[in-house]
């Protein structure tokens, strides 16, 4: 009469080991379909503070507004549609919604609205979707494209759409939402006539003296790896000592003392175009710098978004977790890193 | 699946403590929690039900929910520790003051009774002893078919290492029979420190010998489906809904239009037409 608790809850990582330089690599791809992107945490080893050229990069990161109490069908009006959704990209995600608890509503830069309802929710709002992937009978995802002609104004899909977010289901939440290249310009007819805030996205910097680092990242164990660069980032102490019960994390073998490292994140509604300057920038840090030395830039997209890489359901079963890690490297070779949680398709 | 719900915080006269505890229950992300007042009938004469404290006496304001933008949501429960059977009436008025009703036997023969008969929504299984009867496949399905709930407890087993044991003893042999079905894990908490989030909650679920999906299910959907059954049971299979209303005149305005809507036999009618 015992229970088999071995079986960890499965999570995918998925690995890629290119070049900058390689004409097919994959980096700007997988930045540009991860379309919510909560954080970005950057690790640079043997470096004190961040050259000018890349201290202005991170500190521009576009701005992002909080609408709050935003009816959902206002994301369907003709104005709206017409100034922000139809010209440049528009970035629009739910507020202190829980993907596992909650109807969320996702605004992708393609111009597809996604919204992920209870059973209950659904059938009030008399719209076609499909079952959850993940949780089917519990869940249901109501997907339109806005630039498609069938969802132009007045167009029958429409209205029904429409009069389904008016009056059968009137969804109203906070909402944050981002433009680009135009930012809060194209976003005025609607910001307008709700109350809203604009917020910076939070800059943290700090130097970490004595940093016990694996001495050679590319032969590392991924695994062990992410997890020491995780302790990392989350301020963890990695030197077991037998002293201390509150953290047995370990940094991989063989490792080395860094007299310094600087680490930054930077937390908000985080734009792929603004994730790929930085990168860019990190590169140009990284040829220009004299020392032997290699940088990892992490990405955390939201545990709560209805979507993760490329359209693709994203839900949450113990841990909402979608992210990817890019390891830099001088002689423009990268590892790239995708993980996700239990309830999410595989990333591409 | 629903929102995150913890259905049995123990009641305490003291008003601080209990406040503490709905606050906790808040941060930790429990949207919905119920208070549960624990009774067990002792001598042979009618037993007096203590009637639940008004929510609104308890806190002024209730804490929003951490991560939501909702206040979080407290509702009234009872639990009888039925050691007869008669400790459970079923037409008792003073049921009707609470949201959910559980029961708590401690025989074979009240725990048949409460699976197959009793109108109750959540039947809880002892964690601070050996089950003094075992678990049979015929009367479990039949509460799962009536939609009643087995619940088990956590915080015994943090207070004591022996009670541990008996909770995940108690739970395992439960899950072996109903197989992880209509199962709620709650806390039984006495102190704010008790309650665990419902994350962690699901992680030990795991231990009782559920699946990923039921864990989960275990703190959000199953709790939703215990409040429905409570809330149909209040209102006699879901088919008259009472509604405290403002005044006299809207109660014998209202009157009227049932009468002419309902297929009553036409001597019936008549006598109604004659009555307005």
């Amino acid at each position: 009469m015992s229970v088999d608790v071995a079986q960890a809850p499965p999570s995918l990582l998925v690995c890629e080991r290119s070049s900058f330089v390689e004409q097919n690599n994959r980096v700007g791809s997988h930045v540009e379909q991860l379309h919510f992107n909560y954080k970005v945490s950057l690790l640079l080893p043997e470096c004190s503070s961040a050259p000018s050229h890349l201290d202005s990069v991170l500190k521009s990161f576009s701005s992002f507004y909080l609408i709050r109490k935003l009816p959902i069908y206002e994301l369907l009006n003709k104005d709206f549609l017409e100034s922000a959704v139809y010209h440049g990209s528009v970035y629009g995600l739910s507020y202190k919604t829980r993907i596992d608890e909650d109807t969320c509503v996702a605004l992708m830069p393609n111009g597809r609205l996604c919204l992920s309802l209870d059973k209950h929710s659904f059938q009030l709002l008399g719209f076609e979707g499909t079952w959850s992937r993940f949780r089917p009978k519990d869940r249901h995802i109501v997907s339109v494209d806005l630039t498609d002609s069938s969802m132009a104004p007045g167009g029958r899909g429409y209205l029904r759409l429409l009069t389904g977010l008016m009056s059968r289901l009137p969804l109203s939440m906070d909402f944050l939402l981002s433009h680009h290249p135009g930012g809060g310009a194209y976003l005025q007819p609607l910001l307008s006539r709700y109350d809203w805030s604009e917020h910076r996205p939070e800059m943290i910097s700090q130097v970490l003296p004595h940093l016990s680092c694996p001495s050679d990242p590319k032969s590392c164990d991924v695994q062990s790896f992410l997890e020491w660069l995780g302790a990392v980032d989350a301020d963890i102490s990695s030197e077991n000592s037998s002293s201390s019960f509150l953290s047995s994390f370990v940094c991989p073998e063989p490792k080395t003392v860094l007299s310094r490292a600087l680490s930054v994140s930077i937390c908000g509604l985080l734009p792929p175009p603004d994730v790929h300057r930085l990168i860019q920038e990190v590169r140009r840090y990284l040829e220009q710098t004299r020392l032997e030395t290699w940088a990892s830039l992490t990405v955390h997209g939201f545990a709560d978004s209805p979507v993760s890489w490329r359209d693709n359901e994203h839900g949450h079963l113990r841990g909402g977790e979608n992210f990817y890690t890019l390891l830099m490297f001088q002689d423009h070779a990268y590892h790239l890193y995708l993980a996700t949680g239990a309830h999410d398709t595989c990333p591409p | 699946m629903s929102v995150f719900m913890d259905l049995n915080l123990t009641f305490t006269e003291d008003k601080s403590v209990l406040q503490r505890m709905i606050e906790t229950a808040a941060q930790l992300g429990f949207s919905t929690v119920a208070i549960n007042y624990m009774f067990e009938p002792k001598a042979k004469k009618k037993p007096q039900i203590p009637a639940p404290t008004p929510i609104t006496e308890l806190m002024d304001q209730l804490p929003v929910v951490q991560g939501r933008s909702r206040p979080i949501r407290v509702l009234n429960r009872l639990t009888l520790v039925m050691s007869d059977s008669f400790h459970f009436r079923s037409t008792a008025p003073e049921y009707r003051c609470f949201d959910l009703l559980a029961v708590q036997p401690t025989t074979e023969k009240l725990f048949h009774a409460a699976c197959m008969v009793y109108d109750i929504d959540i039947i809880c299984v002892s964690v601070t002893e050996r089950l003094p009867f075992f678990f049979k496949r015929a009367p479990v399905n039949g509460a799962i078919d009536r939609g009643v709930v087995f619940e088990v407890s956590y915080s015994a087993a943090i207070r004591d290492s022996t009670m541990r044991r008996y909770t995940i003893a108690n739970a395992i042999s439960l899950i072996e029979c109903c197989k992880g079905k209509s199962v709620m894990v709650s806390s039984a908490a006495e102190k704010a420190l008790e309650l665990r989030g419902p994350y962690d909650v699901t992680n030990l679920s795991l231990l009782f010998g559920l699946s990923d999906k039921d864990c989960k299910e275990a703190v959000s959907s199953t709790c939703r489906s215990v409040l429905l059954h409570g809330e149909t049971r209040k209102t006699a299979s879901g088919i008259i809904y009472t509604v405290k209303s403002c005044s006299k005149a809207s109660d014998q305005q209202e009157a009227p239009p049932q009468s002419e809507t309902c297929e009553a036999p036409p001597s019936k009618k008549q006598k109604s037409s004659v009555t307005e």
